[in-house]
């Protein structure tokens, strides 16, 4: 029922496509026009926020003028990743906003489609994840909470987002790294930053993970303290240590990305790359970027790809360790 | 006093039973991983089970003694009860095959035709102007589109 | 002081034309948004993100506050006429709105909700005011243990609404329970009665849940009963479409009542602004003088939680301003909104954004105001939809469910789950279950559980840690009391 519904709709939209005269197959495979941007998530999220910012960016430095947003919202991307599949196949206008939450949500949600099925484009942003206790906690290094964490994991709680999101992969992957079992991990799921944050705020657990724009404000505040970071080097104007420093021999971004539609041809996979590549470059990007608190870890199409098949692999052996895969 | 069992009333506890058996079996199917949560993500779902079977239980013997009051309903008008049901399921068929416009204009017009009115082309042109505004007003107002489709694409 | 010449200088800025305009915009936009099921705010201001661009940030965060509190509006009209609430926090006042709107009162109910609704705000927003400081402090208190014997405590208040019959009620509840933990279980990952329907993953929209039970159940039951020659029952509009003395000293407590609910829940970060509500209206019920009447369109069961729904909008703002907290859908896209602008919000945010953070509690008072004003004549015109017949009206109802349910999702699967809930709500209504039931289960039923099991997790699976915290013991207390606490007062004074 599924198929047949996908099929008929697809013959629906291609035939009102070729009447008006939007027919993305057949043009030329030179300077793209309009972009139909794809959000699998909700108005308002980090992705939405992406691909709004793309639009901006190229509409300000003049690349790309039409856009059409099309959002749909579920299970961190595992209900719009199908619908991209089966709506836009060889639609070389078609852009899909994702991120490294996919890659868990797909791979704890067992989905029949694969984002290794799309058509790379481009990592744009990457934000990576700091580690944070209360300001009362008595734990002032990222040693102290470990030798805490090393002598007894249960009494550790770790406050984030949902279980098998980025915040949990980071808990995992850090219990590895300190000689622990990832299960024991004793993880506090909240629903999203704010709660997280009031729990830390509160006192009520040892130690928060979270990105770093979410924590930025509280720590900067001296409301949290911030005892490491998930980047792979020290960063400008953050004086918080790496956890490789600290001897947690960990690195993590949550990054974001967009990709075209599966079955494109490389002419048209190349137009798109194109136009990613001029926005990173052009002024308004790198304005976008500031004013998010976004880091640039711009990787263009095949080397994106070849990044994301070593990323699936990694963050499927996590959540295994987690319990959350099998 | 025994009455005489209200078997409508017995059909709702065999229904409410039922769905705790599907609900049990759907528990069953919960991956049971070896996370650290001193409560797993099976323990209310079993509570919620035995609530409902315990309910359904319950339900089924108050209809064997002869059931329980409902409001009187009078004579059921399965025709218009039809009617609603078949636009509710055409909305559900055509709005991804025709897009939200003629869906609504279909379900505006068999509903108001369940309600008595027999004005089915009068009602249809109403149902068509409302699901219009509504469309534009939200693909104007928010630059929101509601879904596409036939009529929705000539905008 | 500080405060005053802060706030003072807030509507010099609030007060301009110009910001004037954005707010009467706001407000307006926020109530027809209220007014459509399914379309709330959170939604409204993120599909307004893009105007972050054009707009300054004081003219742009007093539309958004203006959308905010406008919904809060709108939400009770249709909860109150058509018995399609507009928000999840208006459910309640369907309860009770739309029996006083059969019995021809709906411009009462009408009128109750909007003061009540502007009494409330214009509380909430005095609380956001002054008392900022120390309710957050105070909220940030609540840790799991607590927030699952204030879910305990709100759990009672299923007494109050299980009709004639604990079996059929307590059926309703555990359907409910059901509905809520559908979905991925935040704490382990684990899908959970999905089927395998990826569309499922994310659990039940309480609006499509309820606007199924009530609305369709409605229009399926109205259908199945055999038409009178006279082309069907047409709600008279008895009296005035005023309130009457009556109405007015029946109203005025649970209006203060409820404001005092509200406040500190939505303040908490995990409050919500559901659970006052139902606190608000089983308080109601016990503090009646006509107990008998809930049910039949009590107006007391419309003023208390309407107000409990105002003053806890005003309560979410307090931590995200006072912290740049998120703690509910809106708040969080107002804060990206924040970040739009290059302003990162965070404990910080008063003190370096003090006219924009004082513009925009200037233009809430400005708000409440404008949207008192614009409701009170509206309520008339409202009022008249009732006259229009009944296979358009349905037509129209069932259109505007539509929107709400697959305008979202873009997804026929959530349009298939409105009217299975609509095919139950019908069998509920037949066989004479009560339908609040199953949504306060929803609601309730996985807050409490994901506050159970975090409490369990930190404690490390020692039950104690409910009894152990003070404010949480005081909770459970306060529950045993709520359920066994009017039986034990009425053997004494039988006794």
């Amino acid at each position: 029922m599924q198929t047949r519904r996908h099929v008929l709709q697809c013959g629906f939209g291609a035939g009102v496509a070729a009447t008006l005269g939007l027919r993305p197959q057949h043009a030329e495979a030179q300077a793209l026009s309009s972009l139909q941007i794809f959000v699998p998530a909700a108005p308002g999220g980090g992705w939405d926020q992406t691909g709004r910012s793309i639009e901006h960016a190229l509409r300000t430095d003049a690349i790309v003028k039409d856009f059409k947003f099309e959002h749909a919202p579920g299970a961190g991307g595992a209900v719009g990743l199908p619908k991209f599949i089966g709506t836009k196949k060889g639609q070389g206008d078609a852009l899909m906003v994702g991120g490294m939450v996919m890659v868990g949500a797909l791979i704890a949600n067992k989905s029949p489609v694969k984002m290794t099925d799309l058509t790379p484009v481009a990592r744009l942003t990457g934000e990576f994840l700091v580690v944070v206790v209360p300001e009362a906690s008595p734990h002032k290094t990222m040693q102290d909470l470990a030798a805490a964490f090393k002598a007894a994991p249960g009494k550790v709680s770790w406050a984030g987002g949902s279980a098998g999101g980025s915040d949990h992969i980071l808990a995992g992957m850090m219990a590895r790294a300190m000689g622990a079992d990832p299960k024991a991990v004793s993880y506090v799921a909240y629903s999203g930053g704010g709660p997280a944050q009031a729990a830390l705020l509160g006192n009520q657990v040892t130690a928060g993970i979270s990105g770093w724009g979410e924590f930025s404000e509280q720590i900067k505040a001296g409301k949290l303290r911030a005892l490491a970071i998930s980047a792979d080097k020290r960063q400008d104007g953050i004086d918080v240590p790496t956890l490789k420093e600290q001897g947690v021999d960990v690195e993590l971004f949550n990054w974001r990305s967009v990709f075209g539609a599966p079955g494109i041809k490389p002419e048209q996979q190349k137009a798109l790359v194109d136009v990613m590549e001029r926005m990173v470059k052009g002024p308004a990007w790198q304005a976008e970027l500031k004013k998010k608190d976004w880091t640039g870890i711009y990787l263009p199409g095949a080397e994106f790809g070849k990044f994301l098949g070593e990323e699936i692999t990694r963050i499927t052996g996590i959540l295994k360790d987690l319990g959350l895969a099998t | 006093m025994r009455q005489q069992p209200a078997w409508d009333d017995v059909a709702i506890g065999v229904g409410v039973m039922l769905l705790a058996v599907i609900v049990g079996w759907q528990t069953t199917v919960i991956p049971d991983n070896a996370i650290y949560a001193k409560v797993g993500p099976k323990v209310i779902p079993w509570l919620s089970t035995a609530l409902l079977a315990a309910m359904g239980i319950a339900l089924t013997v108050m209809g064997l003694r002869g059931g329980w009051e409902h409001e009187d309903t009078g004579e059921t008008d399965y025709r218009s009860l039809g009617m609603l049901a078949l636009g509710l399921i055409l909305n559900i068929v055509l709005i991804d095959l025709a897009g939200f416009i003629i869906a609504s204009t279909v379900l505006f017009a068999l509903t108001a035709r369940a309600f008595g009115s027999r004005q089915i082309p009068r009602d249809a042109a109403i149902g068509f102007v409302l699901a219009l505004v509504a469309y534009l007003g939200f693909d104007r107002g928010l630059g929101y589109k509601i879904g596409s489709g036939l009529i929705e694409g000539l905008f | 002081m500080d405060t005053l010449s802060q706030l003072i200088a807030g509507f010099a800025v609030a007060l301009t034309p110009y910001n004037l305009m954005w707010c009467f915009v706001g407000v307006t936009v926020g109530t027809a948004i209220g007014v459509l099921p399914g379309l709330g705010p959170a939604l409204t201001i993120a599909l307004l993100l893009p105007l972050t661009y054009k707009v300054d940030a004081t003219a742009a965060f007093i539309l958004f506050a203006g959308i905010y509190y406008g919904a809060m509006y709108g939400g009770s009209t249709t909860s109150i006429l058509l018995n399609t609430p507009g928000e999840s926090a208006t459910i309640v006042t369907a309860m009770e709105g739309n029996k006083m709107a059969r019995r021809g009162r709906a411009g009462a109910a009408l009128a109750t909700a909007a003061i009540g609704s502007f009494v409330a705000g214009t509380i909430g927003t005095i609380g956001l005011t002054f008392l900022a400081e120390p309710v957050v402090n105070f909220a940030l208190r609540f840790g799991p243990a607590e927030y699952f014997s204030l879910m305990i405590v709100a759990f009672v208040t299923v007494s109050a609404v299980l009709g004639t019959s604990a079996v059929r009620g307590i059926t309703a509840l555990a359907i409910g329970i059901f509905l809520g933990l559908i979905g991925i279980d935040l704490q382990t990952g684990q899908p959970r009665f999905t089927f395998g329907v990826t569309e499922l993953l994310d659990g039940l929209n309480v609006i499509v849940v309820a606007v199924g039970l009530f609305a369709v159940g409605e229009a399926l039951h109205l259908a199945a009963q055999k038409k009178r020659p006279d082309g069907g029952e047409v709600i008279e509009v008895k009296d005035s479409v005023w309130m009457s003395r009556e109405d007015w000293s029946r109203s005025w407590k649970p209006w203060l009542r409820g404001s005092l609910i509200g406040f500190p829940i939505g303040a908490m970060p995990a409050g919500g602004a559901e659970v006052p509500t139902f606190l608000s209206y089983f308080v109601e019920k016990r503090l009646a003088k006509k107990p008998e009447e809930f049910g039949h369109g009590a107006i007391e069961g419309v003023a208390g939680p309407e107000a409990a729904n105002n003053a806890s909008a005003a309560g979410v703002l307090v931590p995200m301003l006072a912290l740049g907290l998120p703690t509910s859908a809106t708040a969080a896209i107002m804060l990206s909104a924040f970040q739009s602008y290059g302003i990162n919000p965070g404990p910080l945010l008063l003190q370096q954004q003090s006219a924009l953070v004082w513009g925009l509690i200037a233009s809430l008072y400005i708000g409440n105001i404008m949207l008192l004003v614009l409701n009170l004549p509206l309520i008339a015109l409202w009022v008249k939809m009732l006259r229009i017949p009944e296979p358009l009206l349905y037509g129209g109802i069932l259109v505007f469910a539509t929107i709400g349910t697959y305008g979202i999702s873009q997804s026929w699967i959530d349009l298939l789950l409105l009217y299975l809930m609509g095919g139950m709500g019908f069998l509920m209504r037949r066989f004479d279950f009560p339908t609040a039931p199953v949504i306060i289960g929803m609601i309730l039923g996985p807050l409490a559980e994901q506050e159970f099991r975090r409490a369990m997790t930190i404690s490390e699976g020692n039950l104690m840690i409910f009894v152990q915290k003070p404010l949480s013991l005081a909770l459970l207390l306060i529950a045993v009391l709520a359920l066994v606490g009017p039986k034990v007062w009425g053997m004494v004074r039988r006794g």
